[in-house]
């Protein structure tokens, strides 16, 4: 009897902070014996970084966890296990250069113990001498959830686990959770797709900003009930009021504007689905999607690193076949990635790194001309940055370093600037200066293309929004009218029903 | 039902076969590029008898050992320039304390060494894991601090050591036989049992494990720092093996052998033995061939009469060429898939 009263799994007030990025301010979590959890919410709501404390990857700044009553206090991954907390985590954990069989002795299991579970996945007779690096990724997915079922977890903890699979598949992983269930054990589920968390969970808890805002029963729940929940309290207390609200810089921008950039049908490898846009002189066009629903690759696409499956790239009216970034940027579409480290020189001054783009051109090896100094200086009074700091930019902040990478293209002609995830980790005043710097690259005359993971900062910089789910985009709207629930439904893969 | 079963026994005999030649397809090739050397060096010198062979193959084994030693941290995603200063101060501390001593005290300082190599370079390791700075600057740092430590054990060449100790890694009292058995049983017996180590244990697999996917291999509860320390441990224990053959050959230590050409022959024979150098990939099987052919090139070139001086660069060309070969067959594997 006293068994149905102890929770499997509970936490309390768990931390986390990277540096100045806070990623979990505190939740709370209680997963019971023979059940499957739900563990939802929007991107950077911690889910990911409460996986990690969980599974022993990164260690909590604060609060406790405690799995069948003894308190969890790891050291690493291999320590969690053996308190009986399994992963599967979003990338495989199984090394690409080994066989399984030795993935399998490194893990501490000998074959007997994963067979059974590899056929109940169907996978019955898996060559155990293939290389990891050789098998496919669905594949992959399910060897794992097999050896993290082998190491006989009190609590398995699978995230994203279907992203890959086929609905087939995904089936089979049901089957096994039920079965899992059935035998008392207990399951702490990730994923978007909220049909399947809806046909699969027992409970669910949903986390915003890093809190635990609500702990729901999911009988009789539907998707927008789930996506209400995720939008949490916060979405009606003191969010947008904290918010920079910069309405009057959103530009209209007329319909029969030039295309600057156009995709026809672009597809690549299964990631990107068949994606066709149009993006005008003057614009900012936003794009927002959840975590690993093809962005990156779009991205990459657009920038010149991938080159398509099929589909096209035109750039003012000429087809674009960029072999590398070099040709992008010869054409006018520059990158600014989300890692900001990528696209500076640290140990060089704001001055020389605004300069940057202008060394693309030879004849300006032996020094630039005078009117391109005079928008190099104007750029770094634009810019407003600690004089003290700009002698090296690493000594700048994120956000600062961040208004560097975006500056230097003030300095330089382009067309196109693509932006990923510009204002992730930074704090709302250079947010909103960030936004006032996208706004006045766009007015220069070029035209701004931007994901951004935070859904409220759309219709505060955006003209237009495209919201792409499982590779391709689902939804376009005027951003001035896309709500923080629009876009979080439409996310989701959902119907946006006009209200 | 028979045809179909005998089909797909033969599909599955001729999938394990094509995997076989891809796993092993580089160890065997070196294996057998070393046999055509021998052969053909044969027909170039007037007689080829033990003596020949003993010579060849006693010289080699310090390179083997070597480059055993690289390809161990190398396959775990790191590297060692300080094996070669190793191969230089086992070799002075054995000469040093092994003179006039019987056999067996000899034998137990040898042992001796070994652990102290183990712990001195496990140390090494150690520091590069907790550190985070890069292998290249520890191990150029671990490398003179080793040769510098070679002078102050043995300030001039000198030193000697016992005739059967000689005798195991060389098959001579004198250094100069013609058994090349012994040498060929004491470079089997370390390289066999760190190759069953490497593939066959779960500590040894860790460092392919790092090596391949550091990330993964965290996740996979391989502990990072440990397998540092082990793998910087065991090419310590065969730099000091190095250091023994070394001292067996000329029968002195001499602290002014340079450990920094050794490194560098220790990295030439892991590239040829197909060790990659990103990590991950490689078996120290194929290093005992690919370094005894590395060792084997002068004696051809000068039976063939070529100048010393061009022979370095022929034998810089052949490295380079077999390479470029090697990673033709790498991408035509890899654009088939």
């Amino acid at each position: 009897m006293q068994d149905q009263q102890r929770h499997i799994l509970t936490a309390e007030g768990i931390a986390k902070s990277y540096g100045p990025v806070v990623a979990l301010r505190s939740v709370d979590l209680s997963v019971e014996p023979g059940e499957i959890h739900a563990l939802l919410g929007a991107n950077g709501a911690g889910k990911s970084t409460l996986v990690k404390v969980l599974s022993g990857v990164v260690r909590q700044d604060a609060g406790s966890a405690s799995i069948d009553g003894q308190p969890l206090a790891y050291k690493t991954p291999s320590d969690a296990v053996r308190a009986g907390i399994a992963t599967v985590y979003q990338d495989p954990a199984l090394i690409p250069d080994l066989s399984l069989d030795q993935n399998l002795t490194i893990s501490g299991l000998r074959r007997v113990e994963i067979e059974p579970w590899l056929e109940r996945l169907e996978l019955a007779g898996f060559d155990f001498g293939r290389l990891v690096r050789d098998v496919p990724l669905a594949t992959l997915r399910l060897i794992d959830l097999a050896r993290a079922l082998a190491l006989d977890p009190k609590l398995l903890m699978l995230d994203e686990i279907t992203a890959a699979l086929t609905p087939e598949q995904t089936d089979l992983v049901f089957d096994v959770m039920r079965q899992w269930r059935a035998m008392d054990r207990s399951v702490l589920f990730i994923s978007h797709r909220l049909g399947e968390v809806l046909s699969i969970c027992d409970e669910a808890t949903i986390l915003r900003n890093g809190r635990d805002v609500a702990h729901l029963s999911l009988e009789g729940v539907d998707e927008l009930e789930l996506v209400a929940a995720m939008l949490g309290e916060e979405l009606a207390g003191t969010g947008p009021a904290s918010e920079p609200s910069a309405p009057s810089l959103v530009s209209s921008v007329a319909d029969d504007a030039d295309v600057i950039l156009e995709a026809r049908n672009l597809h690549f490898r299964g990631r990107v689905n068949d994606v066709s846009f149009d993006l005008h002189r003057g614009e900012i066009l936003g794009l927002t999607a959840l975590d690993g629903q093809g962005q990156d690759e779009l991205f990459a696409l657009l920038s010149g690193d991938h080159r398509p499956t099929s589909g096209e790239l035109i750039v003012n009216g000429e087809p674009l076949a960029a072999k590398s970034p070099y040709n992008a940027i010869r054409s006018g579409l520059v990158f600014v990635p989300a890692d900001r480290q990528d696209a500076l020189l640290p140990q060089r001054s704001v001055r020389e790194n605004l300069a940057l783009p202008l060394y693309n051109r030879i004849s300006r090896w032996f020094g630039l001309q005078s009117d391109e100094s005079q928008r190099v200086e104007r750029a770094i009074d634009r810019l407003d940055i600690d004089t003290r700091a700009a002698s090296q930019v690493q000594r700048l902040s994120g956000g600062n370093r961040q208004k560097v990478t975006l500056g230097r293209w003030l300095v330089d002609d382009f067309e196109v600037l693509l932006c990923f995830d510009p204002t992730r980790g930074i704090d709302i005043q250079t947010k909103a200066q960030i936004y006032d710097l996208l706004r006045e690259v766009a007015a220069s005359g070029g035209a701004v293309f931007i994901y951004s993971s935070e859904l409220r900062e759309i219709p505060l910089v955006c003209d237009r929004v495209l919201v792409m789910y499982n590779g391709a985009i689902v939804h376009e709207q005027a951003a001035a009218t896309a709500t923080e629930e629009v876009l979080l439904v439409a996310a989701h893969g959902l119907e946006v029903v006009e209200s | 039902m028979t045809t179909v079963s005998s089909t797909t026994e033969a599909d599955t005999r001729s999938l394990m076969w094509r995997r076989w030649v891809q796993r092993h397809g580089w160890t065997v090739g070196i294996w057998l590029i070393l046999l055509v050397l021998v052969v053909w060096y044969s027909t170039l010198i007037p007689r080829f008898g033990g003596f020949q062979a003993s010579t060849i193959i006693a010289g080699g084994t310090a390179w083997v050992f070597l480059g055993v030693a690289q390809a161990v941290v190398v396959i775990s995603g790191g590297l060692d320039l300080g094996v070669g200063g190793m191969l230089v101060l086992s070799s002075v501390t054995a000469a040093r304390f092994m003179d006039g001593q019987p056999i067996g005290v000899v034998i137990l300082i040898g042992f001796t060494i070994m652990v102290a190599a183990a712990i001195l370079n496990g140390f090494v390791g150690w520091i590069i894991a907790v550190s985070k700075i890069p292998d290249i600057v520890v191990t150029l740092g671990s490398l003179f601090i080793y040769q510098g430590l070679a002078l102050m054990v043995l300030p001039k060449v000198g030193g000697g050591t016992s005739e059967t100790f000689r005798w195991l890694f060389t098959g001579s009292g004198t250094g100069i036989g013609s058994n090349p058995w012994p040498t060929v049983v004491i470079i089997f017996i370390p390289v066999v049992i760190v190759a069953w180590w490497l593939g066959k244990t779960k500590s040894g697999l860790s460092l392919y494990a790092v090596g391949s996917d550091t990330t993964a291999a965290y996740l996979s509860g391989v502990r990072d720092v440990r397998t540092k320390i082990i793998a910087f441990a065991v090419a310590g224990v065969f730099g000091a093996l190095a250091g023994f053959s070394s001292v067996s050959i000329s029968g002195v230590g001499n602290p002014t052998t340079d450990g920094g050409v050794l490194t560098l022959n220790s990295v030439a024979a892991i590239v040829l033995g197909g060790v990659v150098l990103t990590g991950g990939v490689g078996s120290v099987i194929a290093v005992v061939p690919a370094a005894m052919i590395l060792f084997f090139f002068n004696p051809i070139l000068s039976a063939l009469g070529v100048d010393p001086n061009r022979a370095q660069v022929i034998q810089g060309v052949l490295i380079v060429l077999v390479m470029m070969v090697a990673g033709l067959l790498e991408w035509r594997r890899i654009r088939r898939r």
